[in-house]
């Protein structure tokens, strides 16, 4: 996959939040196509990364540079896709109102946006819902509905906070599957996520702690590399390495 | 009893957050200084009134004795003297014909003109309402006949009377000074209509339409302000700012669109305000309804600035709702609201100044009360529209850094 485009590339990210450093110095590089799976323990800075590819906030010192623009910058925002941790949507609205309103901001026309809308909401198994609160929907169908609003206009490059995070087993087999999908169409994808049997669907795994990123590589590769037996005890015995070497 | 367990947990919440425990103290002691400062002296202060004495200080009196004699009495610059210097500010002014003029554009709560007669008719006066009275005239013993005519009233006043607090308190004061200065004659102070009266407005505006424009004002703000800010927070919290600052949105438009969706929802809350008090209270409402709508407009726009900056301080809603209270009670005390800000100390009349909503009020009291246009209150507008730009660029910033940058 190495002549593919180079969509996400940083060199050297650093971000504090007053005295707590979240990245010190983490270079990524994500091709398009790519699934990429960012895998590490909480606070290990997976959402700052994320949030800095965004354009959300500014790194401290190094640079990302985001289909092919230095972030933060305006001109990546329609080709991207952000799911964020939380549901991010109106609770008071309905699942369509919601998407309505986001599709708006997206530009997406008013005629296009109904067969958009059902689309998806048939993908993420909430096409009798469309009229519901979203208030309303359990745990699980509010993040489907998240993803839904975070899809509606179809981005090159999807970055995704704990996107099964509450959802059943079931749908999240069936929304790996989507996320496989959406790869084979082009898309590039960054996931975070704490579960190694998702890390193990992943083209490419970074294992992230404390603010760098120590290990990358198919979760073949990393395997092989550490002898390991999962991917857990793969990033168990790079870290330490890691750990040894500085 | 569980109820001392949640008790301390409470007050240990309480404790743990700094901001919380400033507030708390600070807060009661904010309202208790602003009120006793502003309304200490239980009346207004420095009222500025201009004064024009043409009286010659001469007054011509019949005696048994000696016919007609003219005493030397300055009766005019005596009472110029003993007016109440707390009370007022007295600007000694030489144009009795601008003197309504100038009441009127609102740079004198009153004007008093003594005619050059002032001295004689107070004489005279006094001596009508004392009787005969004995004294010494160039060293003989004279006897003071009353007048044979009743005089007019004695002195002019143009009375601004927007406000009954002020105006009360004006015409009071004169009357004790015109009185204590007959006493002085040795006559019974019983004077019956010394002041020939111009009240600007006919007496016809109440306490309630003189507090209307600014309780309406504050009414506004706060409810425009609370609006704002919870629903800023509340989307920062829910993710949903985050999901509108990552699409192709620019943060001013975010902040332009919240803007505006309030500065409408004022406007509404300001008609349905406007309907209840004039319909069912009878308020003034000497101005053009568009005016104030204009005027409105421009303070909400500046609202939603400070309420997008206070949403960025804030970190949850209950914050939001401490700041509300500290930048917004006090505000209604110094802006002039109840009081006139002409009557406050210098140091609170300065902090008046830096409120919005003494513009506010100000312009909306002039264009309800006095019916004034545009003009008469270009300089509130004025102060208002820069409000409304600085707020809205602050409010664009700190939208900026609620997520994107670029």
């Amino acid at each position: 996959m190495s002549e593919t485009e180079e969509v996400v590339r940083a060199r050297g990210v650093k971000k504090s939040f007053k005295n707590r450093v979240a990245l010190s110095g983490l270079d990524l590089s994500v091709r398009q196509g790519q699934l990429y799976g960012l895998v590490g323990p909480n606070g290990a800075g997976k959402t700052t990364l994320i949030r800095i590819l965004c354009g959300l906030l500014r790194p401290d010192a190094g640079e990302a540079v985001v289909l092919g623009w230095r972030v933060p910058n305006f001109r990546i925002r329609s080709q991207i896709g952000y799911m964020p941790q939380e549901v991010a949507l109106y609770p008071d609205l309905t699942v369509m109102q919601n998407l309505a309103f986001f599709a708006e901001l997206y530009d997406l026309p008013r005629e296009q946006l109904k067969e958009r809308a059902e689309e998806l909401l048939a993908l993420v198994e909430l096409s009798d819902r469309r009229g519901q609160r979203v208030g309303t929907l359990s745990g699980g169908m509010q993040r489907r509905a998240s993803l839904a609003a975070s899809l509606l206009h179809k981005p090159r490059l999807l970055f995704l906070d704990e996107p099964s995070v509450g959802v059943d087993p079931r749908l999240r087999h069936s929304l790996w599957e989507h996320f496989l999908k959406l790869a084979a169409q082009d898309v590039a994808l960054v996931v975070t996520t704490h579960l190694m049997e998702e890390a193990a669907r992943c083209h490419v795994v970074g294992f992230l702690n404390q603010g760098r990123l120590f290990a990358e590589g198919s979760p073949e590769q990393l395997l092989r590399k550490t002898g390991a037996a999962s991917l857990e005890e793969a990033f168990t015995r790079l870290e330490e390495e890691s750990k040894v070497r500085t | 009893m569980k109820t001392w367990t949640v008790a301390r947990h409470v007050l240990f919440r309480i404790g743990q957050d700094p901001r919380t425990l400033i507030l708390i103290v600070l807060t009661p002691l904010l309202f208790v200084l602003l009120y006793g400062y502003s309304f200490s002296s239980g009346r207004p202060t420095h009222l500025k009134v201009a004064v024009v004495n043409e009286d010659n200080g001469l007054a011509s009196v019949r005696t048994a004795e000696l016919g007609r004699i003219t005493l030397t009495l300055s009766l005019g610059a005596k009472l110029v003297q003993s007016l109440d210097r707390e009370l007022f500010d007295v600007v000694l002014h030489d144009k009795p014909n601008r003197i309504e003029d100038e009441v009127k554009a609102g740079k004198y709560w009153a004007g008093l003109v003594l005619p050059k007669s002032f001295s004689h008719a107070l004489a005279n006066e006094a001596l009508r309402e004392r009787g005969p009275q004995k004294t010494t005239y160039q060293g003989r013993s004279v006897e003071l006949l009353p007048p044979e005519t009743v005089e007019g009233p004695l002195a002019t006043l143009y009375l601004d009377d927007s406000n009954p607090v002020v105006t009360s308190s004006v015409a009071l004061s004169l009357y004790e000074a015109l009185t204590r200065l007959v006493a002085e004659q040795q006559a019974t102070p019983t004077l019956k209509d010394p002041l020939d009266v111009h009240a600007l407005y006919g007496g016809q505006v109440s306490a309630l339409d003189y507090t209307a424009p600014g309780v309406i004002g504050f009414a506004m703000t706060l409810i425009t302000i609370m609006l704002t800010v919870i629903s800023i927070v509340r989307e920062r919290a829910s993710g949903t700012l985050t999901r509108t600052l990552v699409a192709p949105v620019r943060p001013w438009e975010v902040s332009l669109g919240y803007t505006l969706a309030f500065a409408l929802v004022s406007l509404l809350q300001l008609g349905e305000l406007f309907l209840v008090s004039h319909l069912l209270f009878h308020i003034r409402f000497a101005g053009s309804p568009l005016l104030v709508l204009l005027i409105v407009f421009v303070y909400a726009i500046g609202l939603q600035g400070i309420a997008t900056l206070l949403s960025t301080i804030a970190r949850n809603e209950f914050q939001a709702m401490q700041f509300i209270l500290v930048l917004l009670i006090p505000s209604i005390m110094i802006s002039g609201v109840f009081w006139p800000i002409d009557a406050m100390p210098t140091n609170i009349r300065l902090l008046a100044w830096c409120s919005p909503l003494t513009y506010a009020n100000s312009a909306l009291r002039e264009v309800m009360l006095r019916g004034r246009g545009i003009s008469g209150v270009a300089l509130e507008l004025g102060v208002l529209a820069g409000f409304a730009l600085l707020m809205l660029l602050l409010g664009v910033r700190s939208m900026r850094r609620q997520g994107y940058s670029a």
